[in-house]
């Protein structure tokens, strides 16, 4: 290589890229430091010791993890949560691309239909609940009035979990759609234009071009979907604060009632490592599955 | 201006405004007194009444209030604020809420010197009143009030079902099975509903009246740690079942549903607190109503008359890091002070003052309807002390989660106590928090 004498020797030039690469870093480092290692490195510490909101009476060692272990109302609240989740990853995919495809379809109303499906997710959750709430009232919400019933939906055993997973639904799954529209609009025309030429056409198209080629994007909606269905708390605390009788009080909940309503820090802590211990896991095993189905198909 | 001009300067009023405002207290002009309330509706524009009242009356001290959400919300967000030095100088509380609230270091007891410099004594206080607002000796609040469960009826259907006597009032009804009767009657004279009362998920209501029916019965609910309201609980709550399952009550309705069903109309009879009452007074005066209404306390359906009830008062959060100065002190139980002393006002709520001189005036024995159940305040019950009792405490979550489910028949009266004492299991073996 020929000497370059109008730049600073490699030594300099490498501890230069570094400082500016690690100036680049630094605001997120601090960030992702001062409000998520520390705090998390706190909860670990505070799970370890008798608290109340906010004082620490005492090291426990693992006596919080021991008592969690047997605490039948942890595990309904657990099992709660993957209820909501199964009735909320499937649908929220499926629909998700159901609604990308037809955006991607009617190519005249593509940007209405994109804002009216994407609409929902812009609301806050209180606007969200609110409406489900008027739309699920026993005398006088129009669901109710639709189906000629008096039912209470929000308060009944079997139909509580439902709504509130139809209402994440409704209110969520704009934004798989647009993640999908993104992927739809990354396959290249001419791999469509080609399998015309051969004779394909409708459902073959899909089949054998856009499904292979929305396989990553699939995936990761899959796994976000996963990830914020387990993190549910908002919709059931407002809509159903939990009931009836805590057949919708979910982990994060559970967790919420343990620490504010019962002032028990520490136990709260406990239940909030236990359960990123499972989203994390899960996370990986989700990951893990991708990775290993696309592999099998290379 | 510039928009960058605009914004420096309101940063530099921003930054000055706390500036002066401690300037202005050292001067000794006026003291800020910051309340919180829990108080709604009637209650909440009755204290604002008070509080331009008081305000306009002197112009050392200014109260400025703050209302938040009922129940949980409030007490949480009082806790964790005293507790690291945000909260308010005064707030408004339960006094089922003191043994939570005083053994948990949130309250600030008030001295007896503090209390006699403001004017007020303790013999100026009802003594169950008095015997509430302490923890261990000390006193932590100054009561305001006591509201108790009471029966409401419509008289046009309760004289349709031959409930009245010939003075148009209420026969006296004694005993649950007459009580049950006269819902029947209602019921059956008239086609309306014979009860009303919340019972959807998350309903209070069934609490307050399961404690009296079981205080009636000489039954604790709640004794040394341990449930001990055995099969008596369960009676009484399929007793209260049973109202709604032959159709007398109609179950599932919140709050609103409810009272909006007595003041429609078409229920005989509410069971509720007496808080409603200025709603009554207002639809009465203003000619909506529809029917004339009576209240009685609620009646005797087994030993006794007990009758579940709560007070308001007024108490000091103890902002350990910012400990108040004797000034604003004075400045906060003046306040206590002239709130006690105008709790006439504060009675139109439909509540019983706690300060005596004001009780027992003659305008407020003849101040209606509040005459027409002024001696439930002879039989009431407060939650039982412990830490986690009291107006919307985790315990009464937890019962407000259970027993409506009782009513709706999604859980028979077994299964609701049965998930409760579950629930609440690991609860009353814990050691009170210290906040």
């Amino acid at each position: 290589m020929k000497p370059n004498f109008h730049s600073p020797p490699a030594g300099a030039r490498a501890r230069r890229e570094n400082l500016a690469a690690a100036m680049l870093l630094a605001p997120f480092a601090l960030v992702f430091l001062l409000f998520f290692l520390v705090p998390a490195l706190q909860t670990l510490y505070l799970s370890l010791t008798e608290s109340s909101l906010t004082r620490t009476s005492g090291f426990v060692g693992l006596a919080n993890y021991a008592t969690l272990v047997q605490d039948p109302g942890f595990w309904a609240s657990l099992g709660n949560t993957f209820y909501f989740a199964l009735l909320t990853v499937i649908p929220l995919t499926a629909l998700g691309l159901v609604m990308a495809l037809l955006v991607e379809h009617f190519t005249r109303a593509r940007s209405w239909l994109q804002g009216a499906f994407f609409l929902p997710f812009v609301l806050p959750i209180s606007v969200m609940t609110l409406i489900a709430d008027w739309m699920l009232q026993p005398s006088s919400g129009i669901v109710n009035h639709l189906l000629g019933t008096q039912r209470a939906w929000l308060a009944d055993l079997h139909w509580a979990m439902p709504m509130v997973a139809i209402g994440t639904i409704w209110w969520t799954v704009g934004f798989n759609m647009l993640m999908f529209i993104a992927g739809l609009r990354n396959i290249p025309v001419d791999l469509y234009e080609a399998a015309a030429l051969d004779g394909a056409r409708g459902f073959t198209l899909f089949r054998h071009i856009t499904w292979p080629a929305l396989r990553p994007v699939v995936g990761t909606a899959v796994l976000l979907s996963l990830i914020a269905s387990l993190k549910i708390f908002g919709q059931t605390y407002i809509l159903t604060t939990g009931g009836p009788f805590n057949t919708t009080r979910v982990t994060l909940h559970y967790m919420y009632e343990t620490a504010f309503t019962q002032s028990d820090a520490g136990y709260a802590a406990a239940i909030a490592m236990a359960f990123v211990a499972i989203v994390i896991a899960l996370s990986l095993l989700q990951g893990g599955l991708v990775r290993w189905s696309a592999r099998k198909r290379a | 201006m510039t928009f960058i001009g605009k914004s420096l300067a309101a940063l530099l009023v921003a930054l000055c405004v706390p500036a002066l405002a401690q300037a202005r207290q050292q001067e000794g002009e006026q003291i800020e007194v910051r309340l919180w309330t829990l108080l709604s509706g009637g209650d909440g524009a009755r204290m604002a009444a008070l509080i331009q009242q008081f305000n306009a009356s002197q112009r050392e001290v200014r109260v400025v209030s703050t209302t938040l959400k009922w129940g949980e919300p409030f007490y949480t967000k009082l806790i964790t604020a005293s507790v690291v030095g945000a909260g308010p100088d005064l707030a408004t509380v339960h006094l089922s809420r003191i043994p939570n609230l005083a053994s948990g270091g949130v309250l600030r007891p008030i001295a007896a010197p503090e209390l006699a410099a403001s004017g007020l004594a303790g013999r100026d206080f009802f003594p169950r009143q008095w015997q509430k607002a302490q923890y261990e000796g000390d006193l932590y609040a100054v009561p305001l009030d006591l509201h108790p469960l009471v029966l409401y009826y419509n008289k046009t259907l309760a004289g349709e079902a031959g409930l009245l006597d010939g003075a148009g009032k209420l026969k006296p009804i004694e005993g649950v099975d007459a009580l049950t009767a006269a819902f029947r009657a209602v019921r059956e004279q008239t086609g309306k509903a014979g009860m009303t009362m919340e019972s959807s998920q998350s309903s209070y209501a069934i609490w307050r009246l399961w404690l009296s029916m079981l205080a009636q019965r000489n039954v604790a609910v709640i004794d040394q740690g341990r449930f001990t309201y055995g099969r008596a609980g369960e009676e009484c709550l399929a007793q209260v079942g049973a109202w709604f399952d032959r159709g007398y009550a109609v179950p599932g309705l919140d709050y609103a549903a409810s009272t909006a069903q007595f003041m429609g109309g078409q229920a005989g009879f509410m069971i509720n607190g007496a808080w409603e009452v200025p709603e009554m007074v207002r639809a009465s005066t203003a000619g909506t109503l529809g029917f004339d209404y009576g209240i009685v306390p609620l009646p005797r359906m087994y030993d006794n008359a007990s009758a579940w009830a709560d007070s308001h008062a007024l108490a000091i959060p103890v902002n350990q890091r910012t400990p108040m100065s004797p000034a604003k002190a004075r400045a906060v139980l003046g306040f206590a002070a002239f709130v006690s002393r105008n709790s006439l006002r504060w009675a139109e709520g439909g509540h019983i003052p706690a300060y005596r001189p004001v009780a027992e005036s003659a305008q407020a024995r003849a101040l209606m309807p509040n005459a027409m159940y002024a001696q439930a305040a002879q039989n009431v019950v407060y939650d039982p002390d412990g830490w986690y009792l009291g107006a919307a405490g985790p315990l009464q979550a937890m019962a407000s989660k259970f027993l409506p489910a009782a009513l709706s028949r999604q859980l028979t009266p077994a299964e609701a106590l049965g998930m409760f004492e579950k629930e609440a299991g690991r609860l009353i073996k814990k050691r009170p928090p210290i906040y």
